[in-house]
Formats: structure tokens, sequence, C-alpha cells
């Protein structure tokens, strides 16, 4: 399971890419301008999600994942995200961010393709 | 032309703590979005630096311990070593000239 190479269950990655494409919506926020950013996230939460049961931040370093999933601090959308709509891997991009495109939405093919 | 190589919990010693010149740590993960938007700007400066700098990256789902130790949590984190010793730090995906201007504190400019 600790195999880098190892992708998303389609069910986990679907279901994490719907609730991105809400979750924008709902907070006005966008995906990035680099759609790769985009997929590789959604899979990273995806897979954290099969793992750990979880969609826990792919963007941190964790000494004991069971542990943060039980802190649930960085379960996505974490804490920063909704208190201060801070999202350090870039995939809610608020709309003065540079880095921010103008998609709210990915579809599943497209994540697919860039694997 | 000269390009981020790979360190290891097993090599970070030898590579970079040992090293004689300044080395920059790209601490990266294969699921980390913002790590695809600093790979290309760390090769860059790898050449730009070339010679004065060494720039290698650690693959911290692969090696943990390292991480562990310099505490690392947000990922990528850019971290400067000069002498073995941690010097500093930059956090998130930055613009190369950012990177580049943190990084030439620590060179010698008459190597």
């Amino acid at each position: 399971m600790d195999n880098a190479t190892t992708h998303a269950s389609e069910k986990s990655l679907d279901a994490v890419r719907k609730f991105a494409e809400s979750y924008a919506k709902r907070t006005g926020t966008y995906f990035c301008a680099d759609p790769g950013v985009t997929a590789v996230v959604i899979e990273g939460l995806a897979r954290h999600k099969d793992e750990l049961g979880s969609p826990l931040c792919p963007c941190r370093h964790y000494e004991d994942k069971e542990a943060e999933v039980a802190a649930a601090y960085w379960n996505c959308p974490c804490v920063p995200m909704r208190e201060r709509y801070e999202c350090h891997c870039m995939l809610f991009l608020t709309p003065d961010n540079d880095f921010r495109g103008e998609q709210q939405e990915i579809g599943l093919d497209e994540i697919l393709n860039m694997r | 032309m000269a390009a981020a190589t790979a360190v290891t919990d097993a090599n970070f010693e030898a590579e970079v703590l040992q090293s004689t010149v300044p080395v920059l740590v790209d601490f990266w993960a294969p699921w980390c979005g913002p790590c695809r938007m600093v790979a290309p700007v760390v090769d860059e400066i790898a050449q730009e630096f070339d010679k004065k700098v060494k720039v290698v990256k650690l693959n911290t789902d692969e090696n943990p311990g390292i991480a562990s130790q310099y505490g690392i949590r947000s990922i990528p984190t850019l971290m400067i070593f000069k002498g073995g010793d941690r010097v500093d730090m930059v956090v998130g995906a930055v613009p190369k000239a950012t990177l580049a201007g943190t990084l030439a504190k620590y060179v010698d400019e008459t190597k």
C-alpha cells in the first residue's frame, strides 16, 4: 500500500473529484491553472481515503497517518481551508491567487488520462 | 548539465551533510500537487548554480527518517544546508527568483 505508484480506486477517485467540485463552487474557489496539480492532489486524497478511510492532505509529512486521521485537522477540507481559505496543496485557490485557473470542474477521464 | 539528483535516508549524511558546497534539498512527495510546480524550478536552479551549490531531492514517502528528523510538515519544503547545518528554509511553491535570492546568501563567490 505504500508503493508510490499505486493508484487510488476509481470509486474513491470519483468521490473525491465530486467533493472537490462542489466544495470549490460552494467556497468560490478555483482549481489550479495547471490541471496536473489538481489531478495529482485528487489522486493523493483518494489514495488516503482508500488506505486510511479519510482524505488526509497529501501535501504534508506525517509521523503517524492513523493518528492524524483521528485528529482530523488535516482531513480535507482541512481546518486552515475551512477557517481561512488556505489550501497549500493548491487544490482550492482563491480568486486573487496568481496560479488559479477558471475551472471548478475536472472530469474523471481527465484525471485518469493524466496518470 | 546539472539536474537535481535523488538522495535517500541512507546517503543523506554523505551527500548533504558532508558536502563541501552548500546543498539545496527539495523535500517532495509523489501525490503533492505543488511539488510538481517546484520540481522544474529546482532543476533550473541546479543549472544556474552549477558547481556552487549541490541540488538534491528527497522523496518523503520513501525516506521518512530524514523528513521526520528535520521536522518536515508542509510539502514541498526546500531546505538549505551548509557545513552540515540547516541554514535556511522555504516552504511551498515559490517563484524561482525567491529561491535564487535565498540561495545566493549562502554561496561563496570566491570558489
